[in-house]
């Protein structure tokens, strides 16, 4: 029986070229203008358009990759144009590689915990890229990540938005600052003796207000009402922040904080803020963060139970966190995983874990919740998170539905470059 | 303009009490200035309003009204959109069509219990309300670790316990500020009565055990400091918003005071020994003219009731607070005069102190025990003939926090937070049957009773 994932081997040579002749700087070949384009034909394509709709599932379609780039996404094969080489994938499903919003998987050394506060850190000088967790990471469909500080304090410092392609550092970067990591209960108490929820509260409250203070004094000088601001590193970034540049991303988890996360950065300051780790009883604060247009980041496999000791009392039940937001009317949710606590390559289980414990999956939102919606939180949806003409050609070809644990990754392109295939060594 | 709302409704402040004689209250709770520039306004957003209509029967409804009738036998009372929407007596008043009729029997109708010292609102995990970096805190919010719905407060709902002063603990002479909140609520926002529901002053005693060397003079020391720092803060706003002043840095650690300063929000001074409640009344009240209630009062302090009553100061007492002879090395209570087993209420009542309340301390004291706070009272000598007790459980505490327009007791237009009790609730017999928080029923014993 025909493999239809085994390459002809004049297409493995094909892919090798191609590799050898981007190598040159770096071991990243994206598309080159002038190379022939591929038409990826599969029975299934998820498209995970940005707009809901019938148009986001195309049977025995073709998707049309150049330079890059999705050319287009076809409704039949034989529409394909000249100038595209065609490759049949069979049974296969296609669908836009996936996005986690919350990982610590890029590098080593991201929790450094000096200050309680630490707003002017950057993850990004610790990024070791190809690293083995970002191999398996690529295998198991993972293309873009966030990759963040750790929760060790309630500020811990800029995160940045990276494609997990075996690339060298630059070509990696999606955005940079990808977000600004805010952290509030539990972990961050274990700084210093005597610090707990409602001194990191306050913690939180005095750096943003600090921040507020810095970013309108930049402000007041570029419009020529004030004088320059003397330069402070640490507070740059709220500069962005204000400016809606990039976005914090809140690990809030517990209900009352998730209040205060929406009650200081959103309702407040008016920045751009999600819910990060999304797990326990946050879901109470659904309807508010609807409200105030906060998405809701979920994970790890997150189900809430009795938990006395956090004063949650579920009368025994154990809650589909993700469900729950759902059913008090939250629109935008999105899975995580927090990589390496959870396996980076557990991503799509936790889009399946929502769904094992009632979350609504009619529309597809297990699959947005790790493509298209994240990629929105995130404000990179111009890029990735879809297979719509235009954005980056980041490809899986799998054998079913992601959530369905039966289901494995075969292919997996990232700017349209092959980096992955299972027939060259399986990982899983 | 969320912000607005609140204030208005403090705008009604304290009225007087005609069955207690008493005057208009001196320590009303005043009015914050509109839009106060730069304050963090807590997130608020809309309550959902019952829209139960129901009327209660009972043979007898203990108001605990500030004015008009206190008890009303053989009575009823109508609920509508969450609120009290009119009492009378069975055969007087008219049942609208469309009511659910509730008789509750021979059952007692009260408004719910009021404590105006608790810490079980919300996490208790790794002591997450007792954040001690320094040693005067007047920035932390209690608000910050509300847990809604927690099992301490469904246990305080089946005892009746409809609304606490959620506050910090007392590791550190300021804990921070206090959530005044219901406690039937799963989620925050009906939760929230008033925050800042008080900045909470902690003097001798726990703090101490702070740091090696920090005393009791020298904390006297500290929180003069601080209140000062904080008073001259709140000025320099003041200054500011008048036009006579440069705009003042905002100091997150300071703006409470901005509340304190035009009497918006009060201290509850855990202060209970002699020489700490005399300095909480002239240095606090006297010296620096801010608003302050003695809470947690229990050991010695009553022999100062005279001076309380002299300033017009209120007085939560508790948690089961009677004052014992010393016993030498274990003279925990410091009072080396104490000849036998006193109760402190009673101590107070009788040097005329009008406005005095239970407290319980929970989780020190299970939240469900408010009612035995008033009830050991009684049994060391507190007068209940006119209802004290009840009253120092209800209404009382809410004039002291300045919530009275809304909770505290059965008038027309007030919250409906209302229970069914089978009788006196300082008779330890007593047991709640059902409760009501704004119209919703949040409690009912006949679906699974807790006591």
């Amino acid at each position: 029986m025909a493999n239809p994932f085994t390459l002809t081997r004049a297409a493995r040579s094909l892919c090798m070229a191609a590799l050898v002749v981007g190598g040159g700087g770096s071991a990243w070949a994206a598309g080159e203008d002038g190379d022939e384009g591929r038409a990826l034909c599969a029975a299934k394509i998820l498209t995970c358009a940005a707009e809901a709709g019938p148009a986001d599932v195309v049977n025995n379609g073709a998707l049309l990759i150049k330079d890059g780039v999705i050319q287009g996404v076809l409704h039949k094969a034989n529409d394909i144009p000249d100038g595209y080489k065609i490759e049949d994938l069979g049974d296969a499903w296609l669908m836009p590689g996936l996005v986690d919003l919350h990982s610590h998987i890029a590098g080593r050394g991201y929790n450094d915990s000096v200050f309680q506060a630490n707003p002017g850190l950057r993850v990004k000088c610790t990024v070791v890229p190809q690293n083995g967790n970002l191999v398996r990471a690529l295998a198991a469909g993972v293309t873009t990540i966030l990759y963040i500080p750790g929760s060790a304090t309630t500020v811990g410092g800029q995160g940045v938005l990276l494609k997990t392609s075996p690339a060298t550092y630059e070509p990696m970067v999606v955005r940079d600052p990808g977000s600004i990591k805010v952290a509030q209960a539990d972990n961050p108490k274990r700084w210093g003796f005597r610090m707990n929820r409602i001194f990191l509260n306050w913690t939180i409250r005095e750096i943003f207000g600090r921040g507020a203070v810095y970013a309108q004094a930049w402000d007041e000088f570029e419009a020529g009402t004030g004088p320059k601001p003397e330069r402070n590193i640490q507070l740059d970034i709220f500069r962005d922040l204000f400016a809606h540049r990039t976005q914090i991303s809140a690990h809030t988890q517990v209900h009352q904080v998730i209040l205060a996360s929406m009650d200081i950065m959103k309702a407040k300051y008016g920045l751009d803020l999600y819910i990060d780790h999304g797990t326990f009883d946050g879901y109470k604060a659904a309807a508010i963060a609807e409200e105030l247009g906060v998405a809701a980041v979920i994970g790890p496999r997150s189900v809430n139970f009795q938990n006395k000791g956090r004063g949650i009392d579920t009368n025994g039940a154990v809650i589909g966190v993700a469900a729950e937001y759902q059913r008090r009317g939250h629109s935008r949710i999105g899975f995580n995983t927090d990589a390496p606590v959870v396996p980076q390559e557990e991503l799509a289980l936790q889009a399946a874990m929502g769904v094992r414990y009632g979350f609504d999956d009619s529309e597809q939102g297990a699959v947005r919740g790790v493509t298209i919606v994240p990629a929105g939180i995130a404000g990179i949806d111009h890029r990735v998170g879809s297979l719509e003409v235009g954005k980056d050609a980041d490809v899986l070809v799998i054998t079913g539905h992601p959530s369905d644990p039966r289901t494995s990754v075969e292919r997996v392109y990232v700017n349209g470059e092959r980096v992955y295939d299972a027939t060259e060594g399986r990982v899983f | 303009m969320k912000l607005s709302l609140f204030t208005l409704t403090l705008c009604i402040g304290f009225t007087s009490t005609a069955a207690l004689g008493q005057t208009v209250d001196s320590r009303a709770v005043g009015v914050r200035p509109l839009e106060p520039v730069g304050y963090e306004a807590p997130l608020r957003t809309t309550r959902v309003t019952s829209t139960a209509k129901f009327a209660i029967l009972s043979s007898k409804i203990v108001t605990c009204a500030e004015q008009g009738e206190s008890v009303i036998n053989h009575g009823i009372v109508l609920v509508s959109a969450g609120k009290i929407e009119a009492l009378g007596r069975q055969g007087e008043l008219d049942i609208p069509i469309g009511y659910e009729i509730i008789n509750v029997g021979d059952n007692w109708v009260t408004p719910g219990l009021i404590d105006l010292h608790s810490h079980v609102g919300g996490s208790l995990r790794g002591n997450d309300l007792n954040d001690t970096v320094f040693l005067t805190n007047p920035g932390l919010r209690a608000s910050a670790a509300i847990t809604p719905g927690n099992s301490n407060l469904r246990r305080a709902l089946a005892g009746g316990v409809t609304s606490v002063l959620y506050i910090p603990g007392s590791g550190s002479n300021i804990g921070g500020q206090g959530t005044l909140m219901k406690t039937g609520f799963d989620t925050y926002e009906p939760t929230e009565i008033r925050n800042p529901g008080s900045m909470k002053l902690a003097q001798a005693g726990n703090p101490e055990r702070f740091a090696w060397g920090v005393n009791r003079s020298f904390m006297n020391w500290h929180t003069r400091e601080t209140l000062k720092r904080g008073i001259a803060y709140a000025q320099s706003w003041e200054d500011f918003a008048a036009g006579a002043g440069e705009k003042p840095e905002m100091n997150i650690q300071f703006e409470v005071f901005r509340w304190l300063k035009p009497r918006a929000t009060q201290i509850s001074a855990h202060t209970q020994m002699y020489q700490v409640v005399l300095q909480s009344l002239t240095r606090v009240i006297g010296d620096l003219k801010l608003p302050l209630f003695i809470d947690h009062g229990t050991i010695g302090a009553w022999k100062l009731a005279p001076l309380v009553r002299e300033m017009d100061v209120a007085a939560a007492l508790g948690p089961r607070n009677v004052d014992v002879p010393s016993r030498g090395m274990m003279n925990w209570s410091q009072n080396i005069e104490a000849e036998g087993w006193r109760g402190t209420a009673v101590g107070y009542q009788l040097a005329g102190v009008k406005e005095i309340a239970f407290n319980t301390d929970a989780p020190v004291m299970p939240q469900e025990e408010l009612s035995l706070q008033a009830t050991i009272a009684v049994r060391y000598g507190f007068d209940d003939t006119s209802m004290q007790a009840m009253r120092g459980l209800t209404i009382i505490p809410a004039r002291i926090a300045g919530i009275n327009h809304r909770v505290g007791s059965l008038e027309v237009g007030k919250e409906a937070d209302i229970l069914v009790i089978s009788g006196h609730p300082a008779d330890q017999r007593s047991s709640v049957e059902r409760v009501w928080l704004d119209g919703h029923e949040v409690y009912n014993a006949d679906e699974k009773r807790e006591y």
